[in-house]
């Protein structure tokens, strides 16, 4: 708990010390540009509905990547997968009419089946191959993108649809609203649950605890009997399953449709959230407002206080590099 | 048809020099122990300074030695992280990609106040880009040398297959480590400085396009050799080449693009015969 409180300090000093030097240096007032991000993030109802909007988008493949580094392996793929899951949801959507009782758990399901499947090749890879996850992942991503491309104006290019994206999803499969004027959706109280679901399956269940044996003393639990190269599968599988739900939830709540560019580097962000939230999901729960706070304001510190929003970017980087000492990191198991 | 042969042969030149600079550059850093997925943020770094102060002073060599300056200090980074405090290197290269690219994109709107794309700098031409691409292979004989033929290059990898005996026979392992990590960043961030001086003039957000992954993939399909990973990149360049006279063929320009990428996949998966990563790579060292 105390280190988890470490990190949290760690990632503020970097935010505001980094964060305002890189507004001192754009020709900004630091109080003004931080002012702007927080009055762009958290001013009025709506802007709060937005800033949970993009929290909701970066809790899904946070706990996605919190799930594998549970195991000790690093899904760096996350990206790819929210990719290939929205892309699984756009198509399925818009192809299969159904009443929105039954299209809206179908659509979701096929969005976590293609992550899940996506992240189940590096899994596979690294339980039957011994393949270092981390680049597998990585060269997945790129795969990922490229197949999702090449799908969306190939073979699955749908009439009314433009080279990179599907036609938009009937009523029926989009995620109801739950705030008026606003993209926040059912989508917000799902990724809670889950992270609800995922506390309960990491602290009580036998599976969580083989997960986090396999993670932190690998050699002990495979004398316990833990089956290590399963386990690997598992935890790819279902860290890739969570973060395609993330991208399915995207199309049907925020975009109503697929496009390519969905992600801003969701996927990315989400080891910073992970980090942060100290691998925990209620941790990550809060940390994911944080990071969405970041997401959100940054349009509006652009346009009020002259600040780039790139400096989101390089302040979420470091914040990455400076947590990348955690000790649940360091016991990664090396391929 | 020899025309359009030797034309494939060129733009394949063309597509794998920054690579083999940035593989170049992670084999050093892996042989020593430290995987470095900053690569692309190399990349980006010596593409981005080195426009920066082309721009500033008017000559394109002294932007392309800061460029290499700003790769070894970005790399310095990780190299410091690695050592000093043993993180985990795979995250902290991750990060550094994201500082590297939000970097420039913000240096883009502070410097040349637009966003987007830099305006246009004195480029090193024609010859000095051929210079570049003859610098690459001249670099690899000259890395593999070091690496396989003097006592130096032997150190280098003793950290990288196992630091404890290194330093048990007197190898400074942390030091090693560090120095290879910058030199690595030095000599990838080249293959930036190829890109926006060499086949262009100027930086525009995006440039480096993935190229620091597709190195990586060179590393393993090249078996963390400098050789072999400059094989790997002109095999990877000639599919590039090849992607724009296929383009009209029917033949989907993305599987051209997956190609490294499943490449590399493939040998990971070891069905390209044994490939092994130096015993120690990616392992954080504590003394």
């Amino acid at each position: 708990m105390r280190r988890g409180l470490r990190d949290v300090a760690l990632a503020l000093i970097v935010v505001i010390v980094v964060g305002g030097l890189a507004m001192i240096v754009a020709g900004a007032n630091p109080l003004d540009g931080f002012g702007q991000l927080l009055d762009g993030a958290l001013g009025n109802p709506s802007e709060i509905a937005e800033t949970l909007v993009q929290t909701t988008a970066l809790l899904f493949p946070a706990l996605g990547i919190a799930f594998a580094f549970r195991a000790g392996l690093f899904n760096i793929g996350a990206e790819g997968q929210l990719i290939l899951g929205g892309m699984a949801a756009g198509i399925i959507g818009v192809a299969v009419p159904l009443p929105a009782l039954l299209a809206i758990p179908l659509t979701l399901a096929a969005g976590a089946l293609a992550g899940g499947v996506w992240g189940g090749i590096a899994g596979f890879f690294r339980a039957r191959f011994g393949a270092n996850e981390v680049i597998a992942t990585l060269m997945l991503n790129v795969i990922a993108l490229l197949l999702a491309t090449y799908l969306i104006g190939g073979p699955f290019k749908q009439a009314g649809a433009t080279a990179s994206e599907t036609a938009s999803l009937p009523a029926a499969a989009q995620l109801p609203g739950i705030f008026p004027d606003s993209r926040l959706t059912l989508a917000f109280p799902i990724a809670i649950l889950l992270a609800l679901l995922l506390r309960w399956v990491f602290t009580r269940t036998v599976f969580g605890y083989e997960l986090r044996a396999a993670g932190e003393a690998p050699e002990a639990a495979r004398r316990a009997g833990v089956n290590l190269a399963r386990t690997a599968f598992v935890a790819m599988a279902g860290s890739g399953a969570i973060a395609g739900l993330g991208g399915a939830t995207i199309v049907m709540g925020m975009l109503h449709r697929f496009n390519t560019g969905l992600s801003p580097g969701y996927g990315f962000i989400g080891i910073a959230v992970a980090l942060v939230g100290n691998l925990d999901p209620l941790g990550i729960c809060v940390a994911s407002f944080a990071f969405g706070i970041l997401q959100s304001g940054a349009i509006a510190m652009q346009a009020m206080a002259n600040v780039p929003r790139d400096v989101i970017s390089i302040v979420e980087g470091l914040v990455i590099v400076v947590l990348a000492g955690r000790r649940v990191v360091a016991a990664r198991r090396n391929a | 048809m020899i025309a359009a042969a030797l034309a494939i042969l060129v733009l394949m030149l063309v597509k794998a020099t920054p690579l083999i600079y940035a593989a170049l550059g992670g084999v050093l850093s892996e042989r020593s122990g430290v995987v470095n997925i900053g690569l692309e943020g190399g990349l980006v770094a010596g593409a981005f300074t080195s426009v920066v102060i082309s721009g500033a002073s008017g000559n394109p060599v002294l932007g392309a030695c800061a460029g290499v300056l700003a790769g070894a200090l970005l790399a310095a980074i990780l190299a410091f992280a690695a050592t000093r405090f043993g993180v985990d290197q795979i995250v902290a290269g991750t990060g550094l990609n994201f500082v590297a690219l939000g970097g420039a994109a913000y240096g883009l709107v502070v410097i040349f106040h637009q966003p987007g794309a830099s305006r246009e700098v004195p480029s090193l031409g024609t010859t000095g880009s051929w210079v570049l691409v003859a610098l690459a292979f001249a670099l690899a004989a000259l890395e593999w040398v070091f690496l396989f033929r003097t006592p130096w290059g032997l150190r280098v990898r003793a950290c990288g297959e196992n630091p404890r005996a290194a330093e048990t026979a007197g190898v400074d392992a942390l030091r090693t480590r560090f120095w290879a990590v910058v030199t690595g960043g030095a000599i990838a961030s080249l293959g930036g400085v190829y890109l926006s001086l060499g086949e262009l003039d100027l930086y525009s957000d995006g440039m480096t396009a993935g190229r620091g992954y597709i190195a990586l993939a060179a590393v393993i399909f090249g078996r963390w050799n400098p050789i072999g990973a400059t094989g790997a990149s002109l095999f990877f360049g000639f599919f590039a080449a090849l992607q724009y006279t296929l383009q009209r063929s029917g033949v989907p320009s993305e599987l051209m693009q997956a190609l490294p990428y499943l490449a590399a996949l493939v040998a990971l998966a070891g069905f390209a015969g044994r490939v092994r990563a130096p015993a120690a790579d990616g392992v954080p060292f504590v003394r």
